[in-house]
């Protein structure tokens, strides 16, 4: 990346909400929590930050961190991606994270993003999944994010897309969603800058969101995947 | 043949809720099928699977050439903004099916103002219907005047709603600058291999 500037373009331009990745498809429980009433507006962002807190830093953060790391290494790409499939024991999050990941890689394949094909081509030969922490990890290599950057970027799509769910589903208004993500802007940054904990260390506890997504699968008047 | 050079044609159907996109696709499947065209279809129902769940339950194709994809409350942005789940549906359609000659992408019901992405259809047609109101067409909505074909379904029901059929499909003409508006009534299979003609003529290359 050859100024700050640029950098900081290129993360504005793939942690765009509008970013075409089809992340508008997933709550990750949300949807059921909501209509089950288990979760109100004030207790949104506390919702999010434990999200953050306890899904993505413990799990997302580390799989991309070594996948962004790992980026031009198929044979590593394949092994983290199977080892995030593993580990996701919820199924709808596991179905969630393929489509999603798959979605962003397919449109990184058509924009010529540097690794998106090859590793496109391990998915589409059964060698890889298709995970989204692993995704992110490769594309964003492959547009020129550095590690912190990248994680970054990973975190706040995270974020920015619960709220614009909850948006949908009338559980927040738009100025509570930017209230959130700022209120969240210094921990996704210090998150971010960390140095990567190694692959022993991930971890995930998130059982409301969990089981929300368990229930989810179920229910036949849905309007996200999960 | 195919337009796009990647796989099987793709085309849109799109329109309001209720003006019978579903009920065109129930008829032209087993039509395009008789002219011994092989295809499939993705729904992108707003809050269920019901159309999807219809297309199977009628048998018209195996069930796994019928998928459902979820647009997470926004029926604009999974057709246009954002096709990429729309797009991976289409891919991997592609992939099992290797001779698909066509992909018939349906919308969830949505409004006027919907229209189908470039880079996710080849050909892209908006449904409306007569009991909706004959000044639809002067509304000049972007799907009336953008789609490439436009249909105007439940034609039989001009004189119970009060629709001067002739002025509503006039207009629509008018605003479409001269391209095609096609009239059908798809319970009574009328009007339907009109459409079908006008989607093998422009993607298939392969007439009545």
């Amino acid at each position: 990346m050859s100024s700050a500037p640029e950098a900081l373009l290129t993360a504005l331009q793939f942690g765009d909400g509008q970013f075409p990745g089809g992340g508008f498809a997933f709550s990750w429980g949300l949807e059921s929590l909501v209509a089950d009433g288990r979760l109100a507006r004030a207790g949104f962002p506390a919702f999010v930050g434990g999200q953050l807190q306890h899904r993505w830093a413990g799990f997302d953060r580390i799989l991309a961190a070594h996948a962004h790391a790992a980026a031009s290494d198929l044979p590593r790409l394949h092994a983290l991606d199977d080892l995030a499939d593993a580990l996701m024991t919820v199924d709808s999050a596991r179905v969630g994270s393929r489509r999603a990941g798959r979605a962003l890689l397919g449109t990184h394949v058509r924009l010529g993003t540097p690794g998106a094909a090859a590793f496109r081509g391990g998915v589409a030969a059964g060698q890889a999944h298709g995970h989204l922490p692993i995704v992110q990890g490769v594309v964003l290599a492959g547009v020129g994010l550095d590690r912190a950057a990248a994680l970054a970027v990973s975190a706040y799509t995270m974020a920015q897309a619960l709220c614009t769910a909850a948006i949908r589903l009338g559980l927040i208004g738009h100025l509570d969603a930017q209230r959130t993500l700022a209120d969240l802007r210094p921990g996704m940054a210090r998150l971010a800058a960390q140095d990567s904990p190694g692959l022993d260390a991930i971890s995930t506890f998130v059982p409301v969101s969990d089981i929300a997504m368990l229930r989810h699968a179920d229910q036949a008047q849905r309007l996200f995947s999960n | 043949m195919r337009t796009n050079g990647h796989g099987a044609a793709r085309v849109g159907i799109g329109g309001p809720v209720g003006s019978g996109k579903t009920a065109l696709l129930e008829r032209l499947i087993p039509l395009l099928r008789g002219r011994g065209i092989d295809l499939a279809v993705i729904t992108n129902d707003l809050v269920t699977h019901e159309d999807a769940e219809r297309l199977r339950r009628a048998r018209l194709l195996e069930p796994e050439r019928i998928l459902a994809v979820e647009a997470g409350a926004c029926p604009h942005t999974v057709i246009r903004e954002d096709p990429t789940l729309n797009m991976e549906a289409a891919d991997s359609l592609d992939r099992i099916f290797p001779d698909l000659d066509l992909i018939l992408i349906e919308s969830g019901g949505d409004n006027l103002a919907s229209t189908f992405s470039l880079d996710l259809v080849d050909y892209w047609l908006f449904v409306i219907d007569v009991a909706g109101g004959d000044d639809i067409p002067r509304k000049r909505g972007p799907g009336v005047i953008q789609s490439d074909l436009l249909v105007i379904n439940k034609i039989d029901l001009h004189p119970y709603v009060g629709v001067d059929l002739q002025r509503m499909r006039a207009e629509a003409a008018a605003v479409r600058n001269g391209r095609p508006v096609l009239c059908t009534n798809c319970r009574a299979d009328e009007g339907i291999a009109a459409v079908a003609d006008a989607l093998c003529d422009a993607v298939l290359y392969r007439g009545a």
